[in-house]
């Protein structure tokens, strides 16, 4: 077990390191007009020329890249081009928003998902039916159209909740929990469809197991069978779309972010890259590859937790 | 039941979100009236990158920096020159010695007082901070203290806008002892009418300002708090203003009606004027520009009316003249120029020696692809091609510099004369790529420049030049659709894209 965690670690930090080389390697190409846009239209030749000399974009790139990556695993990660803000400070004021709301997002989505893939899978008829259709319906509409409709109905019409996020440092949780309440919610109805298809074929498939038959004749009730032993077996199914759920809504909330105004790492990610702001957008590669890896090693965990079958012993 | 898992489940969590809005959600809202707090919440399309004032830059940031820093003078929302930080100024005969006398009552947040010498730091810093709005202090050769509530600005040559950049980023006044620190950028210190609460700011999200304490001028602090939400995106703009989450916002006319519905007041005044630049006309990239009948045939083409019309709701009026009508330099009658007229702009395409167009490349970003698509569909009906190349937003006006190209759409504000020809028409001009000039313009040009008060005046000459040589084909002057709560009065700001914040007030 520690052996795997500790193989899967290393091939993280590989695969870390191939990507902050690639993303480098991307954004050194298209670094024509960083200067001029920093110092604006009205700077002079010289002075943009001035200025890039200052940022070393003269520099040929692997001298660049050697000294981001030696500052880096000092942990200094520089300060943005642009606003002067250190990236650490940058992401870290940000990044709890974008991951509140992407984890209950995750969370509510497989309560619901779990429950809805469970009755569709058990009851089959007309449920099933309902789900599927519900589901499709759901996953076809974008998550933003959601929800520019929510906060039309809810937050404009009938003032439930604020138009924007009123989320800041001195909002209490109070503050959290409504500015998070409709874009969870939005995302919750985009999201329940692909994992409660997953799990509703996994459990129809457990369910003519034999199993389930040996368990209903020594007379263990329903749902404790269903819950306890059913969902552990299809659970590996949902959790693998959960996982690719999770780590595509770390980027895939910038629309979210932005009708709502949830100061998270969305609006930073793609300003820092349009504006090309090298230290910034290295700066959230690092942070997005960090935790796609780190959820990707908790799900496999997770994994060999619930169902002994998949464990890599 | 075998329900009773989910429809628990679903209830509990519909339970959970409404109860705890109870104790969070709603609208905010200042109260007015009475011993009530007075907040002010504005919606700006624009974050500013620092608080170092050499960063601040003209437009849609002003309001942020008006917050905490004080200017050397103070522009009147008609565009007129009040005292602030300096009491009086007067230029010398030959307009080359600014003399300005100071207060000497005023203090900043870390305790430094105001003065000449101050003042001093502030110019010469700014000047060689080269930030976005360094060409404000182009002209400045140097500063003299006289004596510590009198300071004198030389300068190279005659500025007919300079006392008019003392009212934006080169006026702003920093503390001495913070002036070219790291620590300013994130902190301000200055001496304005509120003070930054950097525990209830969010960079690049809301920046809140308290009142300050024995401010000096009671009459400009109008609010106990006033907070700026940076909120680019314009659906979520509009749901704020809507939703009273803010007092103001910038809207455009499709969510003007939105908002007009929802019963806020809308300030509409005019700031930019938008067409096509024709930089190209020494004609190295598209030799028909360098044909000055050519770019009066391309200006005839357009039916200005009702494209207006149909782009923008009518909400702007039609031009043929780069220079506003508060600017001085507008001559009305130049505004029938160009009548649209294609049959005459084929006829003196044909004169010119295209009977059959020409091509001409221009670029084009997300937010011109529909007015380019107009403006493409028009000109081919008088024979002109108009290629238009997508190119990233961030290099639009960097290629439009470097002269990649020999036209673009855009818009620019209209301002003072002398900053217009020095942002299009001068041969140092940033929109004047490829330094196309005349004798006769640069003799009109000097006229300006010499010109102290008669320098609008001069300006309607330059005017009528670059009109009648079609170095532009202006469209129309948009209007700014600014919506206002009914709990807060504001005027516009002459030439300036969003009020100052000195124009706000709640409502009586």
């Amino acid at each position: 077990m520690v052996s795997f965690i500790l193989k899967r670690i290393a091939s993280g930090i590989s695969v870390l390191v191939a990507i902050a080389f690639f993303t480098y390697c991307l954004l050194y190409f298209s670094s024509a007009n960083i200067a001029r846009n920093i110092l604006g239209e009205f700077a002079s030749q010289d002075q943009v020329h001035a200025k890039e000399l200052e940022l070393g974009l003269d520099r040929p790139l692997l001298t660049r890249f050697f000294d981001w990556a030696g500052s880096a695993l000092h942990g200094d990660f520089g300060v943005s081009w642009f606003t002067s803000e250190p990236v650490v400070s940058a992401i870290t004021t940000r990044l709890p928003v974008t991951l509140a709301l992407v984890v209950v997002s995750i969370v509510c989505i497989t309560i619901v998902a779990t429950l809805l893939g469970m009755a569709a899978a058990v009851k089959r008829g007309w449920i099933d039916r309902l789900v599927q259709g519900a589901a499709v319906v759901g996953d076809a509409i974008p998550d933003f159209v959601l929800g520019i409709v929510l906060v039309s109905v809810f937050a404009i019409s009938l003032k439930f909740f604020p138009a924007t996020s009123s989320i800041s440092p001195d909002a209490g949780a109070g503050a959290w929990v409504a500015s998070m309440t409709l874009p969870v919610i939005a995302l919750l109805i985009n999201g329940v469809a692909s994992v409660a298809q997953q799990i509703r074929s996994a459990v129809i498939k457990q369910l003519e197991k034999d199993y389930v038959r040996t368990l209903r004749s020594r007379g263990i009730p329903e749902w404790e069978i269903l819950f306890k032993h059913v969902l552990r077996s299809a659970a590996p199914a949902g959790l693998t779309v959960l996982s690719l759920k999770f780590v595509g809504m770390l980027g895939g909330v910038v629309i979210i972010e932005q009708i709502f105004a949830l100061p998270g790492m969305g609006a930073l990610a793609v300003q820092s890259t349009s504006q090309g702001d090298i230290p910034l957008v290295m700066g959230v590669v690092l942070y997005t590859v960090i935790i796609v890896i780190i959820v990707n090693l908790l799900v496999d965990l997770i994994n060999g937790w619930l169902n002994p079958k998949v464990r890599v012993s | 039941m075998k329900f009773g898992p989910k429809s628990t489940a679903l209830a509990v969590l519909a339970a959970a979100a409404i109860a705890l809005t109870a104790c969070g959600g709603g609208t905010n809202s200042g109260g007015n009236g009475g011993a009530a707090p007075t907040t002010l919440t504005l919606a700006t399309l624009q974050d500013i990158k620092t608080f170092d004032p050499t960063d601040a830059h003209i437009g849609h940031r002003m309001p942020i920096y008006q917050a905490v820093y004080d200017s050397l003078i103070r522009r009147a929302p008609d565009g007129k020159l009040d005292p602030m930080l300096a009491t009086e100024w007067s230029y010398n005969k030959d307009q080359t010695v600014l003399t300005l006398k100071l207060r000497t009552d005023v203090t900043f947040s870390d305790g430094a007082k105001f003065d000449a010498a101050a003042a001093k730091a502030n110019l010469d810093h700014f000047k060689d901070a080269k930030g976005q709005d360094a060409y404000q202090a182009a002209s400045m050769k140097s500063v003299a203290v006289v004596d510590p509530s009198t300071v004198a600005i030389t300068l190279n040559s005659p500025d007919p806008a300079f006392s008019y950049y003392l009212t934006q980023a080169l006026g702003l006044q920093a503390s001495p002892k913070a002036i070219g620190t790291d620590g300013i950028k994130t902190v301000p210190d200055g001496s304005g009418p509120y003070v930054y609460d950097a525990k209830s700011s969010v960079k690049g999200s809301q920046y809140v300002f308290t009142k300050r304490a024995g401010y000096w001028d009671k009459d400009l602090q109008k609010f106990d708090k006033v907070s700026f939400k940076y909120l680019v995106d314009l659906t979520a703009r509009t749901n704020a203003l809507v939703s009273g989450q803010v007092d103001g916002a910038l809207l455009d006319p499709k969510t003007g009606k939105q908002a007009e519905g929802a019963g806020l007041v809308a300030h509409k005044s005019q700031v930019d004027w938008q067409g096509i630049l024709l930089y190209g006309r020494d004609g190295k990239i598209s030799p028909a520009l360098a044909n000055v009948k050519v770019r009066q045939a391309m200006n005839y083409a357009f039916d200005r009316k009702t494209i207006l019309a149909q782009q923008y709701l009518n909400e702007g009026t039609v031009t043929d003249q780069v220079f506003g009508p508060e600017s001085g330099a507008y001559v009305p009658a130049l505004d029938n120029t160009y009548p649209y007229d294609p049959a005459k702009a084929k006829a003196l395409l044909a004169e010119a020696g295209y009977p059959q167009g020409f091509t001409l490349k221009i670029p084009t970003i997300a937010g011109y692809d529909a007015i380019n698509a107009v403006f493409k569909q028009q000109l081919s009906d008088v024979g002109i091609t108009l290629q238009t190349e997508s190119i990233p937003d961030a290099n639009y006006v960097a290629d439009m510099a470097a002269g990649k190209y020999a036209g673009a759409t855009f818009q620019l504000y209209q301002g003072e004369p002398w900053v217009a020809i020095n942002q299009m028409v001068s041969t140092t001009a940033l929109y004047n790529p490829f330094k196309t000039e005349d004798p006769e313009l640069t003799a009109l040009i000097k006229a300006v420049q010499n010109g102290g008060d008669k320098s609008a005046d001069e300006a309607k000459k330059v005017n009528e030049y670059i009109t009648k040589n079609a170095w532009f084909i202006p469209m129309f002057r948009l209007n700014q659709m600014y919506f206002s709560s009914k709990k807060i009065d504001v005027q516009p700001q002459l030439q300036q894209a969003v009020p100052s914040i000195y124009n706000y007030a709640p409502a009586k």
